[in-house]
């Protein structure tokens, strides 16, 4: 019966599946039944045997191509449930009824009558400390329905930002300013003014050591639809591609299937110290051979050629 | 551990962004587990053109239906959930016969090797070695095909993913209990069909 049991749970030990109490029983017997110890090594062979085939990723190529598809398809896919439609945050409601007239002129006669136009400037109280007070309601109590204007301070690391809510607010602060980040992060990927975003972005440059700023970046680079946008922040992503796989993959995104010219250049340019890499190499060789554009099939093959042969 | 929790609560934060028809929040999380469940369709569908139609309707019907997410499991699990049912739809559908196993068809519909694909490129590589693994790819991917779609769904799972077998039930709406027997004998078929190798 011992045996039956073991031989039935060698499996689960083989794959960690077993709970402790039952592992230490398997253990104790397989140590006095040369049988059931046979059939352990044997399975862990079979373990071991099957993990020398490693399993292929899919291709930068692969997944670059299935993303853009996916993403040209949620463009028109509708999300279902109704009751959803009812917990939606005021500003995304907001922005989705702003071409119904009689709704919006209702929304503007309450935003005459009861809002304010207010700017508030931080000021440092005192020397060398970053300005963070402010009177203002910060924006997480606020729906910021868009970004107006972002203008830096020449010389210093403060910017000036005018967001709207229901009412338009004025904010200043130092670039180390949360709130400040905050809204610049908004600004690059939610203003419908691809200034602003090029002017965000250009800004968020400045602190890709943050995560969430390399990620507001990435997709900035794979999504925003201006291109003077996706170079700023292809320019930013550079320093990182050795060290972020997902950087590194956004900008062979880039080269694969950017419709800009002078962006798949850059990207190709960015990509040079990482040519060895083996992604790098595979898209490559793809464009080398196939890509429509001559410069970038010539470009290609130059890369390749000063790359080592693999032996 | 404590960075496992985090991701779930990003993610639960990024569904109920998603919820409320935020959709750059739904890519979010498709950039999180998209080249899993890509790996996984190649895997199991032995073709770049299959694999991208099973992904497109994964992270579609994901889309289309989050709203009725309730968090009684993490968005993972949901995620492959849809996946592997529709790669069991696809096992099931087709008869998917390959002369030689684990071979890929591109889009350019060529067929290549998986085993060859992967570049090897550990310093100790030499091709009498990379020609033994080959055959052995061959080999496992034709034991492979001798088991029934769930047999398949849960080894590759359990194996090649290194999910836990409750985990894989959950995804295939079973208990774990049945997965582990399940696993029990598709390991039993591959052993048998592998014999000879070792």
């Amino acid at each position: 019966m011992k045996c039956e049991w073991v031989r039935q749970n060698i499996v689960l030990h083989v794959y960690d599946e077993l709970a402790d109490d039952a592992r230490y029983e398997l253990d104790q017997h397989v140590a006095r039944c040369t049988e059931c110890a046979a059939e352990l090594q044997a399975a862990r062979e079979f373990r071991q045997m099957m993990a020398t085939v490693t399993v292929a990723e899919p291709t930068p190529n692969l997944l670059a191509s299935s993303r853009m598809r996916l993403q040209e398809a949620l463009e028109t896919a509708q999300q279902g449930g109704f009751w959803n439609r009812l917990t939606f945050d005021p500003g995304v409601w907001f922005r989705q009824i702003r071409f119904s007239p009689a709704l919006a002129a209702i929304l503007l006669l309450a935003g005459f009558g009861g809002g304010t136009a207010a700017t508030f400037r931080v000021m440092s109280d005192r020397a060398g400390r970053d300005p963070i007070v402010d009177k203002s309601p910060s924006p997480e109590e606020a729906n910021i329905t868009g970004i107006r204007s972002i203008t830096p301070e020449p010389g210093t690391n403060r910017v000036n930002i005018k967001y709207d809510t229901v009412n338009t607010k004025e904010t200043a602060g130092s670039l180390n300013d949360a709130r400040i980040q905050q809204l610049l992060l908004f600004a690059a990927q939610n203003n419908t003014n691809s200034g602003v975003r090029v002017d965000s972005v250009d800004l968020l440059k400045q602190r890709l050591n943050d995560s969430r700023v390399r990620e507001a970046l990435v997709y900035a680079l794979r999504y925003d639809n201006n291109p003077g946008v996706r170079l700023k922040a292809l320019e930013g992503l550079g320093s990182y591609v050795p060290d972020d796989v997902r950087v590194r993959d956004a900008v062979l995104e880039t080269l694969s299937s950017d419709s800009n010219q002078g962006l798949r250049t850059e990207a190709l340019r960015v990509l040079e110290p990482v040519r060895a890499d083996a992604s790098v190499r595979a898209v490559l060789e793809r464009l080398a051979v196939k890509d429509q554009n001559r410069f970038i099939r010539d470009q290609s093959r130059v890369v390749l050629a000063q790359l080592p042969e693999i032996d | 551990m404590a960075g496992e929790s985090l991701n779930r609560i990003d993610d639960t934060v990024l569904v109920r962004e998603a919820q409320r028809g935020d959709r750059a929040a739904f890519e979010d999380l498709v950039r999180r587990y998209d080249q899993a469940v890509l790996r996984l369709a190649l895997r199991m569908t032995g073709s770049e053109h299959e694999a991208q139609d099973i992904y497109q309707e994964a992270f579609l019907k994901a889309y289309r239906n989050v709203g009725n997410f309730r968090f009684e499991c993490s968005f993972y699990t949901w995620i492959y959930r849809i996946v592997t049912n529709l790669c069991l739809d696809h096992l099931r559908r087709k008869q998917v016969r390959r002369e030689d196993s684990g071979v890929v068809v591109n889009a350019d519909g060529e067929e290549f090797s998986v085993i060859d694909h992967t570049a090897d490129e550990r310093a100790n590589a030499n091709p009498e070695r990379d020609l033994l693994r080959r055959e052995l790819g061959s080999q496992i991917g034709r034991a492979l095909e001798k088991l029934t779609p769930r047999e398949r769904m849960v080894f590759e799972l359990k194996h090649y993913h290194g999910l836990k077998l409750r985990t894989v039930g959950e995804m295939l709406n079973t208990t774990e209990e049945t997965a582990k027997n399940t696993l029990f004998r598709a390991t039993q078929k591959l052993r048998g069909a592998l014999a000879d190798l070792r």
